[in-house]
């Protein structure tokens, strides 16, 4: 039985228990903060709407209307974000296109966290000649503009959603090795490292068991404080026309469809932009909320 | 002798997810000029009374008294302009760690000239010679070099000296010194209170003297207040205190493990909820 | 026979020119069963030689043997299961992220041991805290339940020395006792061999049979317990170290620094 007394309590009685009570204060603390608290219920809409596409969208996101009747209407109670050059329904693709945002931001963070981590903790771990070569990659990657080198990784993959992912992934992990690295530097020298060290553990197991999940929480805010700058440079990519192709809803893409009557008809591009931007502001206050409640040492 | 300062009723309170606790609860003392020891554990709330006499309670802890006052200036009522007039000025505060006290980006010098002259005013070298005069009495034994240098290129005890130069400059009535010389090796903690205790002794200042030593504060102070859980517990002549009566008092004296053979355990000590009430 | 043999060791940090030598030619033998102290105010390399021994500082010079058998760097696992160290901070010692469970269970998945269940109960009960503690997180323990655990870390793979470095300093004098006793309980009850690194002659006097006084990385000399409780110290230091230890004195002693 879960309850509030089990989960708080001073005493765990089991592994399971010790660590739901310590996610479950992490989850008050995070929720005592009201803007992060925004933020979540941002991404969780997102998550949401994500899922239940078919269920809210009203119209079929590819397949538009009567070409000759349904162009370029205004926001109505009909298209309550009205329709674009093809006839199709803006509010259903926002609703479709919610799914590929979602993909894109899950996958670069399952892809680029990890790279980023273990580039940047073995570096920080080993020093030495290690630290050099692997920072030194680090660098060439950071020397780029993010834009320009998805672009380039993009053009070179070629067009589609799932390169643009994967380019998108390859340019965002440097700040993260970075990051890791540095922490890891004055983990390393810890009494706690020390000790670990003194019962005989191995480089890998330290570095796995013992250094990354000390560096894991400042990652994840830099993640998420990211994601903004992750989805905006999908949208750009899907805006060049490298990211996802017509007629799939990606966000960026629409915005890049409705420039060309941006003047007459507003909302075709507007709409789309509207919700990256909230997305964006979604994650941003989420990251923020998630660095105060992530810091052990700011908890009692 | 009329008090330099009074206590009474101090109470200190943090807001807690729980509810308010107390962390320091209706702490009454005063203060001649003389060298007043508050000894107690990590907890006892010795810090907390210590800075709350100066006004300097961390938010969101809120400082209460029935009466706190210094020198018949009520500073429970004190203006920013008041405090200003009386930090540093006449009534000095001395921490643990000079390392964090000290602006590290400025030479030891000029941080010592610039508190003489906020208070006293006056010309830049008649402030520098006030300095390298405050630097000697102090014990330092090479002035120049000390004033010239910024805080990272000293050692620790240096550090604690130019520290107590700084506080000392504007010849406060009152220094309150928190752990100043826990820090430090034992022998430089030696001649750091032979400074602290000449300027007891000439200048009629008074001392209150934080410290979890019970042995040096026995040896060094006039009188010891005792602090456990937020309360004095007990208040002895520091020459009485191995004859002190408090159950608390006694077994910090006793656990302590000494030079010449100790008992075997050492005894530990059983404390008791009726202490904390 | 004596255990641990350290003759004539070196300790030097840095390279080229920027090199500081923290332990210069520093010898002790320590015999098995006994606690060897090591007294010495900050800079004195006392922390170091420790530090040379597990294998987290360099030795630049001299030799450490252990039963006969000088030492391989780097440590292997079986020098790991002999020597154990505890660290001062116990705020420090603990990773902030695991559980006392965690902790415990490391060293014995790192050496295979069997049962590590009841291994686990049992290291805590032997430092006198109970199952409750099982499951807490380092902030969910004061300092003195801290070194506790960090003890019970250290001996839950059953050593036979115990490298101590001021295990007590940071603690308050009430804990210090406590964690005194244990640690005395301890070596009695398993036979250990303790070398207990300090800057409080009367914990070195009590915990130990004979100390060794260190200054600026230098041997300054070795008494016995007994010679330490009759003041019957021949360097000036050391005499210093004695008429500081029993507080202030009323005036400025004057010190003899080398």
């Amino acid at each position: 039985m879960i309850s509030r007394e089990w989960l708080l309590t001073d005493q765990p009685g089991s592994r399971r228990q010790a660590r739901y009570g310590q996610a479950f204060r992490t989850w008050l603390s995070l929720r005592s903060n009201r803007l992060a608290m925004v933020g979540f219920w941002i991404i969780a809409a997102l998550i949401g709407i994500a899922i239940f596409a078919p269920w809210i969208a009203p119209y079929d996101p590819v397949v538009g209307g009567d070409l000759r009747l349904d162009r370029l209407i205004g926001p109505s109670w009909d298209h309550l974000m009205g329709t674009d050059d093809q006839a199709r329904d803006i509010f259903s693709r926002v609703v479709y296109g919610a799914r590929l945002t979602l993909l894109v931001v899950a996958l670069v963070a399952v892809i680029a966290t990890p790279i980023g981590l273990a580039v940047g903790t073995t570096a920080g771990y080993f020093g030495g000649w290690v630290d050099v070569v692997l920072m030194r990659i680090t660098d060439i990657f950071l020397a780029f503009p993010r834009l320009i080198l998805a672009l380039a990784f993009a053009s070179a993959l070629g067009p589609g959603i799932e390169n643009a992912i994967i380019a998108i992934a390859i340019t965002s992990w440097p700040p993260y090795a970075r990051l890791a690295r540095a922490e890891t530097l004055t983990i390393r020298e810890t009494d706690y490292i020390n000790a670990i060290r003194l019962q005989g553990a191995s480089s890998p197991r330290i570095i796995w068991g013992h250094v990354v999940p000390l560096c894991l929480s400042s990652v994840i805010v830099r993640v998420t404080l990211d994601m903004a700058g992750i989805i905006l440079t999908a949208a750009g990519l899907g805006f060049l026309g490298l990211g996802a192709q017509p007629p799939q809803p990606e966000w960026g893409a629409m915005i890049a469809a409705g420039r060309r009557f941006i003047i007459d008809f507003w909302w075709v591009a507007t709409m789309p932009g509207i919700a990256i931007f909230i997305v964006s502001l979604g994650f941003n206050l989420l990251g923020d909320g998630l660095r105060d409640a992530l810091d052990p040492k700011g908890r009692k | 002798m009329t008090d330099l300062l009074t206590v009474e009723d101090l109470r200190i309170t943090y807001p807690t997810r729980q509810g308010p606790s107390e962390v320091v609860r209706g702490v009454s003392f005063a203060l001649g000029r003389e060298r007043l020891g508050i000894v107690g554990e990590s907890g006892s709330g010795k810090s907390q009374t210590g800075r709350a006499l100066l006004g300097l309670t961390p938010a969101p802890g809120i400082a209460t008294a029935r009466r706190l006052e210094f020198d018949g200036i009520d500073l429970r009522q004190a203006s920013p302009a008041t405090w200003r007039a009386l930090r540093g000025i006449r009534i000095s505060m001395v921490m643990q760690d000079p390392k964090y006290s000290l602006n590290p980006v400025m030479t030891i010098g000029r941080q010592i000239v610039e508190a003489y002259r906020t208070q006293k005013g006056g010309a830049k070298t008649a402030a520098r010679d006030r300095a390298m005069a405050m630097l000697e009495a102090v014990q330092i034994r090479d002035p120049s070099r000390v004033f010239n240098a910024y805080p990272h290129e000293l050692s620790g005890g240096m550090g604690q000296r130019a520290m107590l130069a700084m506080m000392l400059i504007t010849e406060p009535d009152l220094l309150i010194a928190d752990e100043p010389t826990s820090a430090l090796d034992v022998t430089v903690q030696l001649e750091v209170l032979a400074i602290l205790d000449r300027l007891v002794a000439d200048r009629g200042m008074g001392l209150i003297f934080i410290s979890h030593d019970l042995r040096l504060v026995s040896t060094f102070c006039d009188r010891v207040l005792v602090m456990y859980a937020g309360r004095i517990v007990e208040e002895v002549k520091a020459s009485d205190l191995a004859n002190a009566r408090h159950p608390y008092t006694q077994g910090l004296y006793t656990c302590l493990p000494r030079i010449e053979g100790s008992q075997r355990p050492l005894q530990t000590l059983q404390r008791d909820a009726s202490w904390a009430l | 026979m004596n255990l641990i043999e350290i003759s004539n060791l070196d300790v030097t940090f840095g390279s080229f020119a920027n090199t500081v030598a923290a332990v210069r030619d520093v010898s002790f033998n320590v015999a098995a069963g006994e606690a060897f102290g090591i007294v010495g105010e900050s800079g004195s390399g006392k922390s170091t030689v420790l530090r040379a021994i597990c294998g987290l500082a360099p030795v630049t010079g001299g030799t450490i043997r252990i039963d006969g058998q000088p030492l391989k760097t780097p440590r292997d696992a079986g020098f790991y299961r002999r020597v154990q160290m505890v660290f001062q901070d116990p705020y420090a010692s603990l990773h902030p992220r695991h559980t006392v469970d965690r902790v415990l269970a490391e060293p014995l998945a790192i050496h295979g041991f069997a049962n590590a269940e009841t291994r686990i109960e049992q290291a805590l009960a032997d430092v006198g805290l109970g199952h409750g503690f099982r499951f807490r997180y380092p902030h969910q323990l004061s300092g003195g339940q801290r070194q506790r655990v960090a003890i019970a870390r250290a001996l839950i793979l059953e050593p036979k020395i115990l490298l101590l470095d001021e295990p007590t300093s940071a603690l308050d004098a009430s804990i210090q006792a406590e964690v005194l006793n244990l640690l005395d309980r301890l070596r009695s009850e398993r036979g250990l061999t303790y070398i207990l690194v300090s800057h409080d002659l009367a914990v070195v006097a009590h915990m130990c049979e004979r100390l060794l006084v260190m200054q600026h990385g230098r041997t300054v000399e070795e008494l016995t317990r007994a010679e330490l409780q009759g003041r019957r110290a021949q360097q000036p230091y050391t005499r210093a170290l004695l008429v500081a230890s029993q507080g202030y004195v009323g005036q400025t002693p004057t010190l003899e620094k080398a």
